[in-house]
């Protein structure tokens, strides 16, 4: 019996072999290891050995069986990436033939695209001109030469992704004060956008990837009343002209005098409701007059130039605009919710 | 930083409400986040038992009438036995808020009515430590008489509120009751009433029994402490327990509490040590040994590293500076004499311990935000007051202070005008002086200059470059920032303008979104998984990723190489929503590690996918962004990258430089990324579009004289492409100007001779135009022309005209 089990065995790798489609070893398969398959006959007839043979006899069987089936198996993979590749070859086509143009409906861009440019078109009417640097940059720009040297407390603010001891994902637009400071002539009015980064789980109100807009304005005087007019001027081109800005004092390490600044709710116009916790404002930036630290460690004096600066969330801003409950959308990429911003 | 009302009411007079306090506080730097009422329920009253039957229908209930101090006594059923007629107990009427959410309604009990709950203490959510005698077990009694229907917050003296208000970094001070008081007493124009701490000698020099020995002056710049003998330890009094509660914190012992309550008045974290357990009597502050273990108060083992700072006898070590006590030296009910702490420690030191350890405790989070060494004194000397007040044990006289901070006042001038021109306001000096005094920062105006005296609790007033930005900072917000008028900016006037690349990249999504598409923004963020996915070969560019130190996860912890993956992810997302939506594009940067700043690259990448969608639809949508930038004679050559169908891709290039990729997606990675249907990627770069990119369009001028058109079909080897047609017709020696060929039509044999073409051949069909510069051409000229071409044709490429 062992030896019509060899045999079974040798026949169906011979003709393994053979085979160069799919359906050919289908039917292979069947006639071996199937139902009516040649090697279940043989185990059918095991009834008659002994106790001690059939043990040994379904071991070698179910060995033979094993490998078979691995082999069939591997031919069929085989066969499937050969087919693969065939069709692959049969699918050539000439690259070169012109490119076909389908009458589609109206694409879209992004919330933040578009709340980007009506910021920058905003800022450029009063006068600033675009700037950017890199996502991916050094502390010293992100942190020391911003007056947050390594341990300062206020680092703990920021939740930080590193790359290695002094390279991270900026995680504000504010490294490109210090780059323009360091490369540009003064005075200057800029306004910053780019790509942000912070350790932040995502949920409805936090994306570790987010986009912020900064505006640095440096010169011989600029003044907090300075600041306040611009911010007012920004807050109304950017919501409407019936909406008021207030600054409140705050603290960050790069701008002292620091504030907050809140503008009227957008949702009830200030009269207090649940979006604004009945406060009638909205918080939607910080700002200040930039520290002299920064002014000094960029290579500058600051008896001579004063500035003054803030960054806002371009996210935070499309939230509030379209009534975006969940900031997630925008970069999920469902095109229901892409569509929706012509 | 927590801070109730009642607290506040200590040392200022409080005289208006709440949400007013908050907005003042708002509009100095202090934001109240959130008023927590002291107590929590709502609605319910101390009511009188004026009769009592047994209820009809239940032998355990009974039915009370009582008086609520309204018109008609109402009835309520009650299960508690404890009361009896004439008791005043606590009544939850109608719609009542209590503890747990739990919302009374009036309602039947076994058929009697009853018009709400008695409650006892833990619906009320006190303990004996608000009202003694509550936790009885069932109804709470009042012991004292109080007019029928007061609200229970009034009966029980809980009807203020606790503040929670956030901090600055730069506010350190103000992590303390105190601190915050002297900034609330400003904003509500009152005077700080602040406590004076009384000294407390006793018998004995604290010398002669203890000794401290600071190893590392640098970490530890102060370290001050005081002893306490025959120690009484119990329960804190009633009063100092309901403050830890008011704030949050449990009370334990009066000697832990005492540490307690110091570090929410004084901001600052002390420990007490049974001395017993500190061998010697002798505090080492020395830097741990290597792999030095510590037990904490919290039962952990705490293994040390050379650079943390440890608390130790000359035996072993007994806590981890500035961060918690160890479990060897701890306050028991045993303990006979304690050793109270008062420490300075380097707070960037406790940080990376702290972290390291993985314990921010409240402790050391003080520690990080900054203590200061006056402070530490006064801190040590009101714990030593309140072991008098509670007698909780005997004083030793004298204190241990081993200091090498500077404890003198800094001194320092700013300038009146100069912070005039910041704030672009036109204060006086006197009225600086006045603002800043209201927060007891002692102030001299001498002419346009400001003397000041730095209280040592201002360790964020700096004596430099910052000065006078600092006092208009604390001028500006003291004065208001809501009272300095605006303006717009004097001096230079700036002509703005949008950079030429932030214009481009407007054009080309403007272009984009034209053609159907929809604007992606993906997450920088890839993993390792998805270069495999896309069958990137290991030397190539893409796998020099840069990788992120502290990701998410190891699926988010690359910066991506290429906009692909979050194209097809995208893909996969809107077929398995079923959305209809199947054109996308990004403009977005990748990065390439160079040991250095990493390079960033912006791409454009698009995506079409469906069934309706083909590798030319998106050719086709790529020429129409290319026309529109001005970008001609692109050249499409088969090749590109292995996640791109092997003989349905190519690489786009323009003058030799190559723009990018495009092709349809290999089915082994439209199946890698779960994409149900067929899609096509192209992926540009950015910059080298932009540098093709039509600036200056020149009018030229139109043809004088008509052009012909002309088609012809051609039978040519299945390998020849359209291009290589295109190129041959138009550099024939045709001698007139041929333009505008282009190919409308490919047949390949169906059967052997089908139409007469062999197989293994092709027919393409191309029109062109012919014309000339100087004349209309004549019909020998356009002869010559076509067999120019035609001839051309059959030597280069071997094509035949079809019959």
């Amino acid at each position: 019996m062992f030896e019509e089990l060899l045999a079974i065995r040798e026949a169906a790798l011979k003709q393994l072999t053979g085979i160069e489609s799919a359906d050919e070893l289908t039917e292979l398969s069947a006639n071996v290891l199937g139902r009516g398959g040649k090697l279940t006959a043989i185990l059918r007839t095991m009834g008659k050995l002994s106790a001690e043979e059939r043990a040994e006899m379904g071991k070698r069987a179910n060995a033979v069986k094993t490998e078979l089936a691995e082999k069939f198996e591997q031919r069929k993979a085989q066969l499937m990436e050969l087919a693969e590749q065939m069709k692959i070859e049969r699918e050539a086509i000439d690259v070169t033939l012109p490119g076909k143009r389908k009458a589609v409906g109206a694409g879209a861009l992004n919330p933040l695209t578009l709340v980007y440019r009506e910021i920058r078109d905003a800022l450029v009417g009063l006068g600033f001109t675009t700037f950017e640097g890199p996502e991916v940059e050094y502390d010293e720009y992100n942190f020391t030469l911003l007056n947050l040297p390594p341990n300062h407390p206020a680092r703990d603010m920021q939740d930080t992704f590193y790359v290695n001891d002094s390279v991270l994902l900026r995680t504000h637009t504010s490294p490109c004060e210090a780059r323009a400071l360091k490369t540009l002539d003064l005075p200057f009015r800029l306004v910053i956008p780019g790509r942000c980064f912070r350790v932040d789980e995502p949920d409805a109100s936090h994306s570790p990837v987010f986009m912020q807009m900064e505006g640095l304005v440096v010169d011989r005087n600029v003044s907090l009343a300075d600041l306040k007019g611009t911010i007012d001027s920004f807050v109304k081109a950017v919501f409407g002209e019936n909406v008021e800005s207030r600054l409140r004092p705050s603290y960050f390490p790069f701008t002292e005098p620091s504030a907050e600044v809140d503008i009227s709710c957008t949702i009830c116009g200030g009269k207090g409701c649940s979006s604004c916790k009945g406060t009638g404002w909205m918080e939607i930036m910080g700002c200040g007059i930039t520290n002299p630290h920064e002014i000094e460690n960029c290579g500058h004096s600051s008896e001579e130039w004063r500035a003054f600066a803030w960054g806002v969330g371009v996210d935070r801003v499309a939230c509030l605009k379209y009534g975006i409950s969940d900031i997630r959308l925008i970069y999920e990429g469902d095109g229901r919710f892409l569509s929706q911003f012509k | 930083m927590k801070l109730p009302l009642k607290w506040l009411k200590e040392y200022v007079d409080f005289n208006v409400t709440p949400e007013d306090f908050a907005e003042r506080m708002l509009l100095r730097g202090f934001e109240v986040a959130e008023i927590i009422p002291e107590m929590s329920v709502d609605g319910v009253f101390v009511c009188e038992i004026t009769n009592i039957e047994p209820h009809p229908n239940a032998d355990k209930l009974r039915v009370c009438t009582v008086d609520v101090g309204r018109e008609e006594n109402l009835q309520i059923v009650t299960n508690a036995t404890n009361v009896k007629v004439g008791d005043q107990v606590p009544l939850a009427l109608d719609n009542a808020h209590l503890t747990g959410g739990l919302v009374i309604h009036p309602t039947k009990m076994r058929g009697v009515a009853s018009a709400g709950m008695f409650c006892g203490n833990e619906e009320l959510g006190i303990t004996e430590v608000e009202y003694p005698g509550c936790e009885n077990g069932g109804v709470m009694v009042f012991n004292e008489k109080h007019p029928n229907g007061r609200r229970i917050q009034e009966a029980l003296d809980m009807d203020d509120c606790i503040f929670d208000i956030e901090l600055t970094p730069n506010r350190p001070d103000c992590q303390s009751v105190i601190g915050i008081c002297r900034e609330a007493a400003a904003a509500l124009g009152q005077v700080f009433r602040e406590p004076e701490i009384k000294r407390v000698e006793g018998e004995g020099d604290v010398h002669d029994i203890a000794r401290v020995t600071v190893e590392n002056p640098y970490l530890c710049p102060r370290y001050t402490a005081r002893v306490v003998t025959d120690l009484n330890i119990e329960p804190s009094p009633l009063w100092l327990q309901r403050k830890l509660k008011a704030v949050g914190l449990r009370p334990i012992n009066n000697i832990v509490d005492i540490t307690n309550l110091v570090l929410v008045e004084y901001g600052h974290p002390m420990h007490a040590f049974d001395l017993a357990c500190v061998a010697e009597n002798h505090i080492v502050v020395r830097n741990a040994a290597e792999g030095e273990i510590v037990y904490t108060l919290d039962g952990k083992e705490r293994v040390m590293s050379a650079d943390m700072l440890l608390i130790a006898d000359p035996t072993k070590g007994v806590g981890v500076a500035g961060v918690m006590g160890g479990l060897n030296s701890e306050i028991t009910g045993n303990t006979k004499a304690t050793l109270f702490e008062s420490a300075v420690f380097r707070p960037e030191n406790i940080r990376s311990t702290a972290r390291r350890l993985h314990h921010v405790t409240d402790s050391a989070a003080r520690f990080i935000k900054g203590v200061e060494p006056v402070n530490a004194e006064l801190a040590l000397n009101r714990a030593i007051e309140l072991v008098e007040e509670l007698h909780a044990g005997k004083v030793m006289g004298g204190m241990i202070d081993v200091c090498s901070a500077d404890l003198r006042e800094k001194e320092v001038a700013a300038s009146v005008s100069h912070i005039n021109e910041i704030l672009n306001t036109d204060l006086p000096a006197g009225k600086m002086k006045e603002l800043l005094s209201s927060i007891n920062i002692p102030t001299q105006a001498v002419g346009d200059t400001l003397k000041i005296r730095v209280p040592h609790f201002r360790t964020d007033i700096e004596d430099g470059v910052e000065t006078d930005w600092d006092i208009a900072e604390e001028v500006g917000r003291l004065y208001g920032y809501t009272n300095i008028a605006p303006t717009l900016m004097r001096g230079d006037t700036f002509r703005g303008r949008v950079g030429q690349s932030f214009k481009d990249e407007d054009i080309i999504k403007d272009t984009m979104a034209s053609l159907g598409c929809l604007e992606l923004y993906n997450y920088n963020f890839i993993s390792p998984k998805e270069l495999d996915d896309l069958m990137i070969p290991g030397d190539d560019e893409r796998r020099k990723t840069v990788k992120l130190l502290n990701p998410f996860g190891e699926d988010q912890s690359l910066m991506r190489t290429e906009l692909a993956g979050g194209l097809l992810r995208a893909a996969a997302l809107n077929l398995n929503r079923k959305t209809g939506f199947g054109r996308f594009f990004e403009v977005g940067n990748v990065h390439f590690d160079n040991g250095d700043l990493p390079e960033e690259r912006k791409l454009l990448g698009v995506i079409h996918f469906g069934s309706d969608e083909d590798f030319f639809t998106l050719k086709g949508t790529l020429e129409a962004l290319f026309e529109k930038l001005g970008i001609e004679r692109v050249r499409f050559e088969a090749g590109g990258s292995a996640h791109l169908h092997p003989t349905q891709k190519a690489v786009m290039t323009v003058g030799g430089e190559k723009l990018g990729e495009i092709g349809t997606v290999h089915p082994k990675v439209q199946r890698a990324f779960g994409v149900s249907a067929p899609a096509f990627i192209a992926e540009l770069d950015f910059a080298a579009l932009r540098r093709h990119i039509a600036r200056v369009r020149k009018y030229k001028p139109l043809p004088k004289y008509p052009a012909v058109q002309r088609d012809i079909a051609l039978i040519v080897d299945e390998s020849t492409t359209a291009q290589e047609v295109i190129d041959v017709i138009e550099s024939a020696k045709a001698r007139v100007l041929v333009e505008n060929v282009r190919v409308f039509d490919v047949y390949r044999p169906k059967l052997p001779g089908d139409k007469g073409i062999p197989m293994g051949r092709k027919s393409m069909a191309f029109t062109f135009t012919l014309r000339s510069d100087e004349a209309t051409l004549t019909d020998e000229q356009i002869g010559q022309a076509v067999n120019a071409i035609l001839k051309s044709l059959k030597f280069r490429l071997g094509a035949e005209l079809r019959a």
